[in-house]
C-alpha cells in the first residue's frame, strides 16, 4: 500500500493527514489525522506531530509514497515552514511533492454543504485572501483564483455578484466578519468557527482535487521514479499572491526598467 | 587509542573497587557492584576499559523505559585526560539506545569540573540541581541530560570520533543558499553556494522576504548539487548540520524546517550550528593546525565581534559593534557614493588607487578602553564630508575617500584585535566573516600579528562569505559534542555564541 502524507501550516493552525492510496483513480482513504492551533509555533510543532501521526498509524516513514503540502496563501513564514519541511521530507524519502490550496482545504471541510461557500483567509496588513467555492454532491469546486485584497473590495464584489445564500468560513472572519456579512446581508451565514481552518481529511481531499502536472492526480498512477521526476521536491513553490514589500514599493514607484527578480509572486511556481 | 571496552564481569571487581576507592569520597561497596552485576540484562549495563590485560576504567548505566541513568563512571588517575571516559560513555550510550532509551541523565558534583567537561563533551547539558544530594559533603548535585538520542545519533558520534563522518551541511541564515558535504570535518567534497546577491542588489541591501523566498526556491537544488558533486547520496551520510542562528529569522526558518524534514525522512541525526562558530571554523579549513586559545575577529554584513576562544566550543564575546556591522558600513558608504551593492568589494577595489591619509576620518572608540566598536559615526562623517565637498563645488576624489574610509575602519579593528590578543596572551588569531575578504584588513592584521609572534589565520577568499563548508566543519565538531537538534527545534535569530 502507498500512503499520502499531507500537512498545512499556512494559518496559525497545523493540520496533518495520512491516507492510503488504494487505487490511482480513487480518493485516498484516511488513516489518521490531527490538527491543532499553533500560533507562531508551527516550526517547532509540525514535525513532532507528523512523526506521531505516522507512528500512530503504524506505518514506517519509508512507506510514505507521496507528500502533499498546503501552498497557501497564508502567513508567508507559516507557508514556508510547511513547504520547506515538506521539501525536506519528500527529498529525503525520494517521494514526489504535490501541492494543494490552503483555501481549498478550508472549503473541503464543507463537502457535505450544498450551495455557495466563501472562504476568507487572513492576509494581515488589513487584507484578506478571498475565494468562492461551489459545494455540491460531496465536492467543492473553486470559482475564483487566489488573490489578496482589502476586505471592503471583496465585500463589494460579492454583494454585487452573489445572488444566492452563501456560507462564510476562514480565519479572515475573525477580523472582517462584520464587513463581509454586512455587505451580503441576509444571504450570508457564518460557519462554525471550529471549521475555519483545514483538517487532515480536508487536506487530502483538497490535494485530490488539484489537477495538472505535478498534482496528486498526475503522480498517483505513476511508478515511483516517474512520480519523483514529475513532482520533484525542488519544483513546488508557495502561493504568496503578493510581492515582497520592497518589490511592491518598487512597482509603485513605476520602476519598470528593473529586471524581474525571479521571486515567485502571484501565479508563479507550479500549479495551483 | 588506549584500551578496549568490554562488558564487566565479577572477575573485574577487585580492579573496579580499587579505582572506585581511589576516585570517590564515598565509594560504592563491593556488594553494590555485585547487586548491579546480578541485574545485567534487566536494564543494567556495566563496562570496563582494559589496557594490557588490566582494567583502567569502568562505568555503568540503568535503563528505565526510555531514560538511561549513568550510575557510576571512573578512570584510573594515571589514564585520565586520554579520552577513555569519553569512549566508555559512548559505549554506554550505544548500549542505552539499543536498550530503548532516548535520553540519558546523571548527577555530577558541581566542583568536579573534569567530570562536567567530560559529560558536556558528549552532549549532556546542565538542567538543574538536586539540593543536598551528596550526603557526605552536603553538596547539591547538578542534574545533566542529553538531548534526544537514537542509535543513529550515537553511531554518528562514534564515526565522527574516528574522523570518518560524512556531514551534509545547510546554510540559509542570510542571502546565500548553501549546501556542502564534508568528511571528518576537514575533507571538503563539495560546497555549493546559490547566491541571491543579484536579487537584493537593486534594493541596496538584503531584503529579508526576498531572501526567504529565494531559499525556498533554491534549497533542494543546492542540496542535490552538493550531493552530486560529492558523489554521494543521503544513504552514505552520517549526519546533517544546519545553521539555526543567528541571522534573519525568516531565512533561518527555511533551512531549519528543510533540515528537520530531511532528518525525519532519512533517520539521519541533525546537529545545530551557530553561524558565527561556522565562520570561525572556516579558519580550521584553511589552517588545520590552528588551535585555541585564540582571539577571533568576526566581521561581516551582520556582525562585528571580537571573541576569545580558550578552547573549541567555548566563546567569550569581548566586544561587539554598538550600531552598524563593518560590512554594513561598507555597504552604506558604497550606496552613498553610488558604487552599488555589495559595497565591500567596490570600496576595497577603489581604495587601492587612493590615499588612505587623504581625509582624516574619525577612529571611533579607538581609546574607549573596551572591545566594542561603533561605525555609524564614521558613516556620518563620510556623509558630512561628501555634502561639504558638494556644497563647496569640489569634485570628490572617490578613490581617496574609499581608501580613507577603509583605513579608518581597519585601524580600529586592528588596534582592538592586537590589544585583545595581548591581554589574553593568545598565540593565535583568526579573522572570519565576509569582511575577512577585504585584502587591506587581512594584510593589516597579518602584519600586526606576525610582528608580535602571533599565528595569523584567515580563510580562503571563497570561505569568507557565507557558505556551508564552514557549517560542515563546525557541524563535525558539534556532532562530536552530541549537539543534536530534535524535530521540535526552532530557528533562533539572536542565537548567542558559546
Amino acid at each position: 500500500m502507498r500512503y499520502v502524507l499531507a500537512f498545512d501550516t499556512a494559518t496559525e493552525h497545523v493540520a496533518i493527514g495520512l491516507a492510503a492510496l488504494e487505487a490511482p483513480d480513487r480518493m485516498p482513504r484516511m488513516m489518521a489525522e490531527k490538527d491543532f492551533a499553533a500560533p507562531r509555533a508551527a516550526l517547532g510543532a509540525l514535525l513532532p506531530a507528523v512523526r506521531d501521526v505516522v507512528r500512530e498509524a503504524g506505518i514506517p516513514a519509508g512507506r510514505i509514497a507521496i507528500v502533499a503540502v498546503g501552498r497557501g496563501p497564508g502567513s508567508f513564514t507559516g507557508v514556508r515552514i510547511g513547504v520547506a519541511s515538506a521539501k525536506g521530507l519528500a527529498h529525503g524519502l525520494g517521494a514526489p511533492l504535490v501541492g494543494l490550496g490552503t483555501l481549498d482545504a478550508v472549503a473541503w471541510r464543507f463537502s457535505a454543504h450544498e450551495g455557495l461557500l466563501a472562504v476568507v483567509g487572513d492576509a494581515m496588513r488589513g487584507e484578506v485572501y478571498p475565494a468562492l467555492f461551489r459545494c455540491s454532491g460531496g465536492r467543492c469546486t473553486r470559482l475564483e483564483e487566489d488573490c489578496v485584497e482589502k476586505p471592503v473590495v471583496t465585500a463589494e464584489r460579492w454583494a454585487r455578484t452573489v445572488t444566492e445564500p452563501v456560507l462564510l468560513a476562514g480565519n479572515g472572519l475573525t477580523k472582517y466578519q462584520g464587513i463581509l456579512a454586512g455587505a451580503l446581508g441576509a444571504r450570508a451565514t457564518i460557519a462554525d468557527e471550529s471549521l475555519w481552518t483545514p483538517s487532515g481529511a480536508s487536506l487530502i481531499a483538497a490535494a485530490w482535487t488539484e489537477a495538472g502536472p505535478g498534482s496528486l492526480h498526475s503522480v498517483a498512477g505513476l511508478d515511483p521514479v516517474s512520480a519523483f521526476e514529475e513532482a520533484h521536491p525542488a519544483i513546488l513553490l508557495p502561493v504568496y499572491t503578493r510581492l515582497s514589500d520592497a518589490e511592491e514599493a518598487e512597482q509603485q514607484r513605476g520602476a519598470v526598467s528593473i529586471p524581474p527578480s525571479g521571486v515567485s509572486g502571484p501565479g508563479a511556481g507550479g500549479v495551483s | 587509542m588506549t584500551g578496549s571496552v568490554r562488558d564487566m564481569t565479577l572477575l573485574d571487581l577487585d580492579s573496579v573497587m580499587s579505582i572506585e576507592r581511589a576516585s570517590f569520597l564515598s565509594p560504592w561497596s563491593e556488594g553494590q557492584f555485585r547487586d548491579e552485576l546480578a541485574r545485567l540484562g534487566e536494564g543494567r549495563c556495566w563496562m570496563v576499559v582494559e589496557e594490557d590485560g588490566r582494567v583502567i576504567g569502568f562505568g555503568g548505566i540503568a535503563v528505565f523505559g526510555d531514560e538511561a541513568h549513568v550510575m557510576d563512571l571512573a578512570v584510573e588517575s594515571a589514564y585520565r585526560g586520554m579520552g577513555i571516559g569519553r569512549r566508555l560513555l559512548l559505549s554506554l550510550m550505544r548500549s542505552a539506545v539499543e536498550g530503548g532509551a532516548s535520553r540519558m541523565t546523571l548527577e555530577a558534583r558541581p566542583a568536579n569540573m573534569a567530570a562536567r567537561a567530560l559529560y558536556a563533551s558528549v552532549g549532556f547539558v546542565e538542567a538543574g540541581t538536586r539540593p543536598g544530594y551528596y550526603t557526605d559533603t552536603g553538596e547539591d548535585a547538578l542534574i545533566m541530560w542529553t538531548p534526544g538520542l537514537s542509535v543513529e545519533a550515537v553511531e554518528a558520534m562514534v564515526t565522527a570520533d574516528r574522523g570518518d563522518d560524512l556531514v551534509l551541511a545547510i546554510e540559509t541564515s542570510c542571502d546565500e543558499t548553501a549546501a556542502a558535504v564534508m568528511r571528518g570535518g576537514r575533507e571538503l567534497l563539495s560546497s555549493v553556494v546559490a547566491s541571491q546577491v543579484d536579487f537584493h542588489a537593486r534594493f541596496g541591501g538584503v531584503v529579508p522576504e526576498i531572501a526567504s523566498r529565494k531559499h525556498t526556491e533554491a534549497i533542494v537544488a543546492a542540496v542535490d548539487e552538493a550531493l552530486a558533486e560529492a558523489g554521494v547520496g543521503f544513504k552514505d551520510l552520517t549526519a546533517l548540520a544546519v545553521t539555526h542562528g543567528p541571522g534573519l529569522i525568516g531565512a533561518l526558518v527555511v533551512g531549519v524546517a528543510y533540515a528537520k524534514g530531511l532528518s525525519l525522512a532519512t533517520g539521519l541525526p541533525l546537529v545545530g550550528v551557530n553561524h558565527l562558530e561556522g565562520h570561525i571554523f572556516a579558519n580550521k579549513l584553511a589552517d588545520p593546525a590552528l588551535e585555541p586559545p585564540l582571539i577571533a575577529l568576526v566581521v561581516s554584513g551582520g556582525h562585528t565581534a571580537l571573541v576569545h576562544v580558550p578552547e573549541w566550543g567555548v566563546y567569550h564575546t569581548l566586544g561587539e559593534t554598538l550600531d552598524d556591522a563593518a560590512g554594513e558600513a561598507f555597504d552604506k558608504v558604497a550606496k552613498l557614493l553610488g558604487l552599488g551593492y555589495p559595497g565591500g568589494p567596490a570600496i576595497s577595489r577603489l581604495a587601492l588607487e587612493g590615499d588612505p591619509n587623504a581625509i582624516a576620518f574619525p577612529r571611533a572608540m579607538l581609546r574607549s578602553g573596551n572591545y566594542n566598536f561603533s561605525l555609524s559615526g564614521l558613516k556620518t562623517a563620510v556623509i558630512t564630508y561628501v555634502e561639504a565637498e558638494k556644497r563647496a563645488g569640489r569634485e570628490i576624489a572617490i578613490p581617496d575617500l574609499a581608501a580613507s574610509f577603509q583605513a579608518a575602519v581597519i585601524d580600529v579593528q586592528v588596534a582592538k584585535a592586537v590589544r585583545a590578543a595581548e591581554e589574553y596572551g593568545v598565540e593565535a588569531f583568526c579573522l572570519a566573516g565576509g569582511v575577512a575578504a577585504n585584502a587591506a584588513l587581512r594584510e593589516g592584521l597579518r602584519v600586526a600579528m606576525t610582528e608580535r609572534g602571533i599565528r595569523f589565520s584567515v580563510p580562503t577568499y571563497d570561505l569568507c562569505t557565507d557558505n556551508a563548508a564552514m557549517i560542515a566543519a563546525a557541524g563535525h565538531f558539534r556532532l562530536q559534542r552530541g549537539a543534536f537538534l530534535g524535530l521540535d527545534a526552532e530557528a533562533v535569530a539572536n542565537l548567542a555564541l558559546g
